[in-house]
């Protein structure tokens, strides 16, 4: 489904970060990935997002190069197919809960029906009509959550989506994410430096200087 | 600015009395009108009261008034009053009450050693309104609130008071009027119509009030008061004048003056003595020589003047010695002009004589700048 | 740690982050202060030359004596002149007099001279004294001279030794140039000769227009003035020269007020943009805040720093104003005059004064606001608890807090309170503090009014409308207060642009109705009177009307009267009126009583409106007047509408007046044309007439464009002061999105993330900005209605005592909201561009 193939990226002042990176993503997998600060996580996500073009190499979304697309069809590629959610949450403090679950709908010009359902999901099926800043940071990044995933994506990408909580919290949003990943049978990539939280996803890959590798299971 | 030299070919006679009028710059334009004025001619005989008063027919007239006063503590004082009355040539035609036809100017200066410099005010109006004019038929000059009023007996009432100084006399004849040259005819320069009509009444007594800085103080003293008026000018190649008018103690009266040349000696001089029978003796101006003896040097003007003059009337040699050495009036603000005009003690043949006044004229060179 | 480099660090990262804010706020606070002191400037510059030279005219007299009527006869002056205690009486001879040849130039067309008697001037005016030619003294005295000041010998074109033809009645009068008034200001305009020979040349013998008195020493000025006041009688006005000043001070008050209060009102846009900026600027870095707060900062420390940045924006931006005005007025005076353009001050060449108590006042102005705009939000960000402004979202909890509706409504009813009460100092005070507290009531109601607006908007079209419109509407709805910050510049210059154009729309159909009114005649001829003489005798009035092409001819006697010592001459207008309907002769309000009820015994004059307000006339109320030899009485029978004199004016039957004061002179014609005879015609046959070329004849035509450009030029400066008020209204849009922009730039960030377009952001902002927009400029229309209101009805008649009728220029307005509607949503967007750059992405990774 996503398909990485000799990605190399420097930073503008010249430092490597990823060097001839190849992996491929099978639809329906849900891998962390974990690495040491500064290897190119981040980088990472925002190539295959779309959001920033590899050097050399190729991201290819069901056989289709991202990083050949303009801005305006990555965009409209984001739109429809990912899903994301941020360790800073980034729910619009002026919309409700249910505006901002809405959004992903809203763009792709879908109905809402699912607003509610995606509500109901993540626990806060009565509190809709809330602002942001009503929430605790564990009720947000469930609004986050469930807006990655009303409109059905194909990929969802998180970014250390619990590292802002505490480990109860991270934990149950941690199950929440990968119920709905799995329930609407979505591929998820989770950028993490938590092992705990590395542990929810279905396989665990080490970024390194020298590419993506399977980690040695350390099931608890 | 305005030198003496210069200006002094313009002067009507004599320079100082005209010097302080404001409109002293009298050009050859200006005498293009005077043909309307009367001429001065020697057979005019004089006719009393009526020449006491003012004569509109001619272009200039004043009455001057110079003496020496003692206060109730002895202390000396010089005073000088005058009166002009101008006629403009300007104006005859304009009906307005305001037309500018005469000018009354009055003069007032006092000689104080206590000061140490002369005090000194003018002032200038045009006639009309009852508020300046000089009556004729008898002296009765007035300048806003000054006056000068001779009386049906005879005396002169003073009035003039400014706002720092001032005085009230009163001036008694004590002798006839004195009329000068042929019969008040008097000449001032080579040609005939260079002439005035004047008279001179000497040994007026004085009594009355002073006022310095609004006191009052009781004076008395002696006074010479010169009636003159004219129409023709003064000749061109005259600079300047020197005049002197004393009331001796014999009662006897001096009067002389001397037209300076501009190229040094005299361009006229004349001089009188009456003697106090009333005998005069007439001296022309071979008789009559004028000779400095010492110079005072203006702090305010830089001019030169002869302070102390030895005159010589015939045989009769006089020596003159100021009251006070600075009696310089700088007039340029407003007359236009410079002189010295100040009380003097004479000497006749080294003995003391009397006192008077003297007038030196066209002595003031402006500054080198 | 040192505090003194933690603040500086924290300083100048602020202003390295945000440059083009720091920019526009400096901007913001420079023009705010420019403004209010380039105006300052401009008017104490004229009205302090304008003072100075009618000053040296009178001279240094202790008191003035004046008829009520411009001249009165000379015997009065001998017995001044021997008054006790008097020390100097100088008469004086004031002429306005036409120069041959500027005729048609009708409003600067008169040289002013000066009949003096120069032994008496010189102790109380020296300056009047010409400076003749050297060698030429008695050209001061003489009947055939004129001194001219170097303004009048430039506008004239004749140097000494000239000949210059004067106008006297139908006359012309030539005099010689005899030398200049050296000592006369920069650009006045005058002329002085020997009162003598004016008396003479202009026909005016027996005649003073005023005697200047110095008392003697120790006088009392007050108690001389009350004995000779009683002593003169009712015919005379005994004045001090303060009273002088007053005088000169009323003509040009209200006008001077007025411009005031249109430099204070751009001042007060100025100041919302300052506000706005700086308070936005601090709200934004509320999470900083609360940061710093975290870290160990005291609240002192924090207020300390917030205030120290105001500080320092506001010298600078205020010291930058300053220089600014200063150059400002500088240019105005060079290209546009003292009165800047509107004839307010004519013949006066002012030169800037730097007063630096007016310059200290308005650098105070900037800083306080920049002050008020930092401690505001400052005091309300220390206040903070700081976990809670950590948190995103809490700006619009902190703005709020700012914008309490209880404060809007205050603002509105003590608005509402100020129309009903009267002029303080017969100026419209209250008025204009309506005129703010409306725009403050209205701008802080905003929020409220934009949140219920927008969600009622949302409401109605949530389910029609895209992505796109759900962003916008939401967050205009949910956070009204951020957007109406955007939209307070635009609130307040929009509403004084709708309220100055509604003003100036009915002011100039009011005074083209007006001149209709006033001009009904097809052509007016004028001799302009010089003195106490109209111009036409009745042999000339009769020639005219005997003339074969006119139908009608009407005759007026105009004349200037004083009837208050302080206050500027009224007009009188002595003319035949339709005494059974005046309505047919005179522009008059419905103020009037039936023409039934006037009686036969009392004489009936019809006042302007300016009478009622500054004199208190009254219809039916019987006024004594000084018209004739002695003063008579007369019954107000009517208020008529005068655009023209703001002073006050008074209509009598010419027949009247003639019976009164004997005087059967006129200064001007009405014409009427016969059917089939042509305007050119009828001039050409005037002109052919003896005294035809002394004639100024004018075209109805001509005289009503001639007025409405003087009109419009006069209010040249309005407008002027009206595009600045935008141009400041669309900075503070520039501000405040570019700000915003900043603000939201992770909400930004996050839209791209999940799929919103680059065009779809632009098109979120143009939203926004047109939205807010209409919503000020809808919003803007009402209180500029409202303000507008005030104006024609209150501060125009209060201030110079006309009424007029309210006319909208719904054209005029619709472009300028077109105008406004766009410029704003291009300022939104331009200013709002970052918010697609690339760093925007990334922004979703600051946590701040």
């Amino acid at each position: 489904m996503l398909e990485l193939c000799n990605i190399n990226k420097a930073y503008a002042e010249g430092r490597k970060v990823l060097t001839n990176l190849t992996y491929t993503l099978k639809a329906g997998e849900y891998v962390a990935i974990m690495g040491d600060s500064g290897v190119g996580k981040s980088t990472l996500l925002n190539l295959i997002a779309g959001l920033d073009t590899p050097d050399s190499g190729e991201v290819r979304i069901n056989g289709v190069a991202i990083s050949a697309l303009d801005d305006d069809a990555a965009t409209q590629l984001r739109r429809e197919q990912f899903g994301f959610v941020f360790q800073a949450f980034h729910v619009l403090p002026h919309l409700t809960l249910r505006q901002n679950i809405a959004l992903p709908l809203l763009l792709n010009e879908a109905s809402l029906d699912r607003v509610e359902q995606m509500l109901a999901e993540v626990g806060l099926h009565d509190r809709g009509h809330h602002f942001p800043r009503q929430l605790s940071g564990g009720e947000l990044q469930r609004v986050a959550i469930a807006r990655a995933l009303v409109h059905r994506p194909k990929l969802v990408l998180a970014d250390e989506p619990t590292g802002n909580l505490d480990p109860d919290t991270a934990r149950e949003i941690l199950q929440l994410m990968r119920k709905e990943i799995k329930s609407n049978g979505a591929t998820g990539i989770l950028v993490t430096h938590s092992h705990a939280a590395a542990a929810t996803a279905d396989i665990v890959l080490n970024l390194t200087k020298d590419g993506l590798h399977p980690a040695r299971s350390e099931l608890s | 600015m305005l030198s003496g030299k210069s200006m002094s070919q313009y002067y009507f006679f004599p320079f100082v009395r005209l010097t302080v009028l404001s409109f002293c710059l009298f050009t050859a334009t200006a005498f293009a009108e005077s043909s309307e004025f009367m001429p001065v001619v020697p057979d005019y005989k004089l006719t009393f009261p009526r020449d006491y008063g003012a004569h509109q027919d001619f272009r200039i007239e004043w009455w001057y008034v110079t003496g020496w006063l003692e206060t109730e503590d002895k202390k000396p004082l010089g005073f000088q009053v005058t009166f002009f009355r101008y006629a403009t040539g300007h104006n005859q035609d304009n009906p307005s009450r305001f037309a500018a036809k005469y000018l009354i100017i009055a003069h007032l200066a006092l000689s104080d050693p206590a000061v140490g410099k002369l005090m000194h005010i003018e002032r200038t109006a045009r006639e009309g309104f009852n508020l300046a004019y000089a009556k004729e038929g008898n002296t009765d000059v007035r300048l806003n609130d000054w006056t000068f009023v001779r009386e049906e007996d005879g005396h002169y009432q003073v009035d003039m008071q400014a706002n720092d100084f001032g005085l009230q006399l009163s001036l008694t004849p004590t002798q006839m009027i004195m009329l000068q040259d042929q019969n008040g005819f008097s000449r001032k320069g080579p040609k005939s119509e260079q002439a005035s009509y004047y008279y001179s009444e000497p040994h007026l007594s004085v009594t009355g009030t002073v006022f310095r800085h609004n006191k009052p103080v009781t004076v008395s003293g002696r006074a010479w008061l010169d009636h003159e008026w004219s129409t023709a000018y003064l000749d061109s190649d005259a600079d300047g004048w020197d005049w002197v008018g004393a009331n001796l103690d014999d009662g006897s009266a001096l009067m002389a003056f001397q037209i300076r040349h501009k190229n040094g000696g005299k361009v006229w001089a004349y001089a009188a003595l009456r003697d106090a029978s009333g005998n005069i003796s007439f001296f022309n101006p071979e008789q009559v020589e004028f000779t400095p003896t010492r110079t005072w040097r203006s702090p305010h003007t830089d001019a030169i003047y002869p302070v102390a003059m030895h005159i010589r009337t015939g045989e009769t040699e006089w020596q003159l010695m100021p009251l006070l050495d600075d009696q310089e009036l700088d007039s340029r603000q407003s007359a236009g002009a410079v002189y010295w005009e100040g009380a003097v003690t004479l000497t006749r043949d080294n003995k003391p004589a009397g006192r008077g006044y003297l007038e030196l004229t066209g002595y003031f060179k402006p500054l080198a700048l | 740690m040192n505090s003194i480099s933690l603040f500086r660090w924290l300083l100048f990262g602020e202003w390295r982050a945000h440059m083009v804010q720091l920019i526009v706020v400096l901007i913001a606070i420079a023009v705010g202060v420019a403004m209010g002191f380039s105006i300052h400037l401009i008017n104490t510059a004229a009205f302090n030359e304008f003072s100075a030279a009618s000053k040296s005219l009178s001279g240094q007299s202790d008191l003035q004596v004046r008829g009520r009527k411009a001249f009165f006869g000379e015997s009065l002056y001998p017995m001044l002149a021997g008054h006790e205690g008097v020390a100097l009486a100088n008469p004086v001879l004031e002429l306005d007099v036409v120069a041959l040849g500027k005729q048609q130039n009708r409003n600067d067309h008169k040289l002013k001279i000066i009949g003096i008697d120069m032994f008496r001037a010189a102790e109380i005016s020296p300056d009047l004294l010409g400076l003749p030619e050297e060698g030429k003294t008695l050209d001061r005295l003489a009947s055939d001279t004129i001194f001219l000041s170097p303004a009048a010998m430039e506008w004239l074109q004749v140097k000494q030794g000239d000949s210059l033809p004067l106008q006297v009645g139908l006359q012309t009068v030539t005099l010689r140039v005899a030398g200049g008034l050296v000592r006369a200001r920069a650009g006045q305009r005058l002329a002085a000769m020997d009162i003598g020979a004016a008396q003479w040349r202009f026909q005016q013998l027996g005649l003073l227009s005023r005697i200047e008195l110095k008392l003697k020493d120790g006088v009392n000025h007050a108690a001389f003035k009350a004995r000779l006041t009683e002593e003169l009688g009712e015919s005379y006005w005994v004045s001090e020269t303060t009273d002088q000043e007053t005088r000169i001070a009323n003509m040009s008050r209200a006008y001077r007020v007025n411009l005031n209060m249109l430099a204070l009102v751009a001042l007060f846009t100025g100041t919302f943009l300052v506000f706005s900026t700086q308070a936005l600027s601090v709200i934004r870095r509320r999470q900083q805040f609360a940061l710093l707060r975290v870290l160990g900062f005291t609240r002192q420390q924090l207020l300390r720093q917030i205030i120290t940045e105001g500080v320092i924006l506001g010298v600078i931006g205020s010291m930058l104003g300053l220089m600014l005005g200063y150059a400002v007025a500088a240019m105005a005076i060079q290209f546009l005059g003292g009165d800047l353009g509107s004839m307010f001050f004519p013949g006066v060449k002012p030169s800037i004064y730097f007063n630096p108590l007016a310059a200290l006042t308005f650098f105070w102005v900037g800083l306080s606001v920049t002050m008020l705009g930092s401690l505001v939000p400052a005091f309300e960000a220390v206040r903070a608890r700081p976990a809670l402004a950590l948190r995103s979202g809490s700006e619009e909890l902190a703005m709020a807090k700012l914008s309490a509706p209880w404060f809007a409504v205050i603002c509105l009813s003590f608005a509402l309170l100020f129309t009903q009460l009267p002029p303080i100092f017969e100026l419209p005070i209250f008025g204009y503090l309506a005129i703010a507290l409306l725009l403050i009531g209205g701008i802080a109601l905003m929020p409220r009014f934009a949140g219920w607006v927008f969600s009622a908007l949302f409401v109605k079209l949530h389910h029609r409308i895209g992505a796109v419109f759900t962003l916008v509407l939401t967050r205009l709805a949910n956070a009204p207060n951020q957007a109406a910050i955007a939209l307070g510049g635009i609130l307040a210059s929009f509403s004084l642009m709708v309220a100055m154009a509604i003003m100036v729309t009915s002011f100039r159909i009011s005074v083209d109705g007006w001149l209709e009114r006033v001009l009904p005649a097809d052509l007016y001829v004028r001799v302009t009177a010089t003195g106490d003489q109209g111009g036409f005798q009745p042999d000339e009035q009769k020639v005219i009307s005997e003339l074969p092409h006119f139908d009608r001819v009407d005759f007026f006697r105009t004349q200037p009267l004083t009837l208050e010592a302080d206050r500027p001459e009224i007009t009188l207008i002595a003319r035949p009126i339709d005494q059974t309907d005046p309505r047919n002769t005179l522009p008059m309000t419905d103020d009037m009583i039936a023409p039934a009820l006037l009686s036969e015994g009392i004489m009936p004059v019809w006042v302007s409106e300016a009478m009622v307000d500054l004199y208190g006339y009254r219809v039916g109320e019987k006024v004594t007047l000084p018209i004739g030899a002695t003063s008579s009485e007369f019954l107000v029978a009517g208020v008529w509408r005068d655009y023209g004199r703001q002073f006050g004016a008074v209509q009598m039957q010419l027949a009247d007046y003639q019976a009164l004061t004997g005087d059967s002179s006129v200064n001007t014609l009405a014409l009427w044309l016969q059917p089939g005879i042509t305007l050119e015609e009828a001039i050409a046959n005037l002109r052919q007439l003896p005294f035809g070329a002394a004639l100024e004849i004018s075209r109805s035509s001509d005289m009503r464009a001639l007025s409405l450009e003087i009109f419009d030029r006069s209010f040249a400066v309005t407008y002027i002061l009206e595009i600045v008020a935008v141009v400041i209204g669309l900075l503070g849009v520039a501000a405040s999105f570019s700000a915003q922009t900043l603000a939201r730039a992770k909400e930004f960030g996050m839209l791209r993330h999940i799929g919103v377009m680059r065009w779809q952001i632009l098109a979120i902002l143009a939203a926004e900005g047109s939205l807010l927009t209409t919503l000020g400029v809808m919003l803007g229309f009402g209180l500029g209605w409202g303000i507008s209101l005030i104006l024609v009805f209150i501060v125009n008649p209060q201030s110079f005592h006309w009424t007029m009728q309210l006319h909208l220029p719904w054209g005029w307005l619709m472009v300028i909201a077109a105008v406004m509607l766009v410029s704003a949503t291009l300022t939104a967007l331009l200013a709002g561009r970052q918010a697609v750059s690339g760093h925007v992405i990334r922004a979703v990774r600051e946590d701040w």
